[in-house]
C-alpha cells in the first residue's frame, strides 16, 4: 500500500475537486465498483427501517450499491442515485442486477452535484450521504452539501445518515493518515491527504509484475472526533433550524433537526439526523 | 434513468431560477416503455407525495392521457388505477433528448438515460 500523501488545498477548490476526485472515478470507474459491493451494516439498518412509500436521495451514489435496499423487501421504497462521475453512473443505472441471469433492474440515477439542490425542496423523506462529503476540499464546500442533505428532504419528518471516513482509522485498515502540514490545527480541523487508487492497465488479464499499474491519486479530508457534528450543527443554524429533539410545548413555526446518532464505525464517522417542525 | 418518478421531483436550480422552475418540460425525446413489476404498497404510500398537475401534464406531453387531471381521494384507488399509474411513473423511460426550464429556460440534456443537472459554478443559485 503505497502511503498516503498530506497536502495543502489550492485555492481553487473547484478545479482542484475536478482534477482528484471526479476525473479519477471517471477513470477507474469499473474496476473501483468491482471493490466496492457489499453495503455497511449501519446504513442497511437505515434503509430496512424506512416505511413503504417512501423516497430518497443518495447523494454521491457511485456505482449504486445502496440503490436496491432493503433487499427484503425490494421495492417498497425508492432512493435515486445522484454522483458527479457519469462513468460511475453507468454502472450504478443497473446495480443490483445479477449479471447473465436477465435479470436486469433499472435504477433511477442523475448527473449532479452534492454542493447543489436540483429537486423540489423538501421532496425526500431521507437522503443519504455515504463516503462523498469527504471529497469536498474545503469546510465552506462540505457544510455547503450538508445544508444541500437538509433542505433536499421533508422538513417535518426528513431523515438524513452522513458517513465519512475518520482520522482514527481502525486495526482492518491498511490506511495511516499522515500529519497534516498545515501547523496552526486551530484554524483547520481533520487531515488532508491523497489517497492512491492503483489500476493495473489491464484488468482481467495477468498483471505484470511492474511498471503496467497506473496510479490515481484521490483528495480526501479526513474528519476528526467532533468534527461532522459541528459541520452538520453548523449547516442547521445557517437553515434556520434548531438543534435538539421537537420541544414538548412547541410555540408553532419552529423547525429543527435531532441528532439521532453521532458515532464512529470502522474508520468512518456517520451522523443520523431527523427534522422536525411544529 | 429518467422516468416520471424522478421528473416529479426535479426542478432548475439556476441562479435566481427560484419561481416557476418545476416542472420541466422535456424536449426531443427517445422513449422506451419497459415492463416493471409493480409494488402496490410502495405506490399507495408515495401517492400523497405526486405533484399531480406536473404528473398528468408531462405524461400527455409523452402521449400518455390514462391519468384524470384531478387527483382522485386514496380511498378511491383501486388495483387498475394503480397498474396506470405504475406505468406512468415507472414503466416509460426517457433515453435521450432534454428537459427545459418553464422559468429561465436552461437546458438539461439526457444522455443514455442519464439526465446532466450540473450547472457551470456562475450558473448556481
Amino acid at each position: 500500500m503505497p502511503a498516503l500523501i498530506p497536502i495543502e488545498v489550492p485555492a481553487d477548490a473547484s478545479s482542484y475537486e475536478a482534477s482528484t476526485v471526479h476525473e479519477v472515478y471517471d477513470a477507474i470507474a469499473p474496476h473501483f465498483s468491482q471493490t466496492r459491493y457489499k453495503p455497511w451494516p449501519v446504513i442497511s439498518q437505515f434503509l430496512s427501517s424506512l416505511s413503504a412509500g417512501s423516497i430518497g436521495l443518495d447523494s454521491g451514489t457511485g456505482n449504486g450499491k445502496y440503490l436496491p435496499l432493503p433487499v427484503e423487501r425490494p421495492g417498497s421504497v425508492w432512493t435515486i442515485g445522484m454522483d458527479r462521475s457519469g462513468e460511475l453512473l453507468k454502472l450504478a443505472r443497473y446495480a443490483g442486477s445479477t449479471s447473465g441471469s436477465g435479470s436486469v433492474v433499472r435504477r433511477e440515477v442523475v448527473l449532479g452535484d452534492a454542493l447543489d439542490v436540483c429537486w423540489r425542496e423538501g421532496a425526500f423523506d431521507y437522503a443519504i450521504s455515504i463516503a462523498t462529503i469527504h471529497h469536498l476540499s474545503t469546510p465552506e464546500r462540505r457544510r455547503r452539501a450538508i445544508k444541500a442533505l437538509l433542505r433536499s428532504v421533508s422538513p417535518s419528518h426528513g431523515r438524513v445518515l452522513i458517513y465519512v471516513w475518520a482520522v482514527d482509522q481502525d486495526e482492518l485498515s491498511k490506511r495511516t493518515i499522515p500529519e497534516t502540514s498545515t501547523s496552526d490545527s486551530s484554524i483547520s480541523k481533520g487531515r488532508d491527504a491523497l489517497v492512491p487508487w492503483v489500476l493495473s492497465e489491464q484488468p482481467g488479464k495477468k498483471s505484470e509484475p511492474s511498471g503496467s499499474a497506473k496510479v490515481y491519486q484521490r483528495y480526501y479530508h479526513f474528519f476528526e472526533s467532533g468534527e461532522l457534528k459541528e459541520l452538520t450543527c453548523e449547516a442547521a443554524t445557517e437553515l434556520g433550524l434548531q438543534i435538539g429533539p421537537p420541544p414538548q410545548d412547541g410555540e408553532g413555526n419552529t423547525r429543527g433537526v435531532e441528532i439521532v446518532q453521532d458515532s464512529w464505525e470502522r474508520s468512518n464517522f456517520y451522523i443520523e439526523l431527523k427534522l422536525w417542525e411544529v | 434513468m429518467v422516468r416520471l418518478i424522478t421528473h416529479n421531483l426535479l426542478a432548475c436550480h439556476a441562479k435566481g431560477c427560484t419561481t416557476n422552475n418545476f416542472p420541466l418540460v422535456f424536449k426531443d425525446v427517445q422513449l422506451e416503455i419497459r415492463e416493471s413489476e409493480m409494488n402496490p404498497e410502495f405506490l399507495r404510500n408515495f401517492y400523497p407525495k405526486l405533484e399531480w398537475d406536473a404528473l398528468v401534464k408531462t405524461a400527455e406531453q409523452l402521449g400518455d392521457t390514462s391519468l384524470p387531471k384531478t387527483q382522485p381521494p386514496i380511498e378511491s384507488v383501486d388495483e387498475e388505477f394503480l397498474k396506470a399509474l405504475h406505468h406512468v411513473l415507472l414503466e416509460i423511460h426517457v433515453e435521450e433528448g432534454a428537459m427545459t426550464c418553464p422559468n429561465c429556460e436552461h437546458r438539461y440534456g439526457i444522455v443514455s438515460g442519464i439526465p446532466n443537472m450540473l450547472l457551470a459554478e456562475h450558473e448556481v443559485a
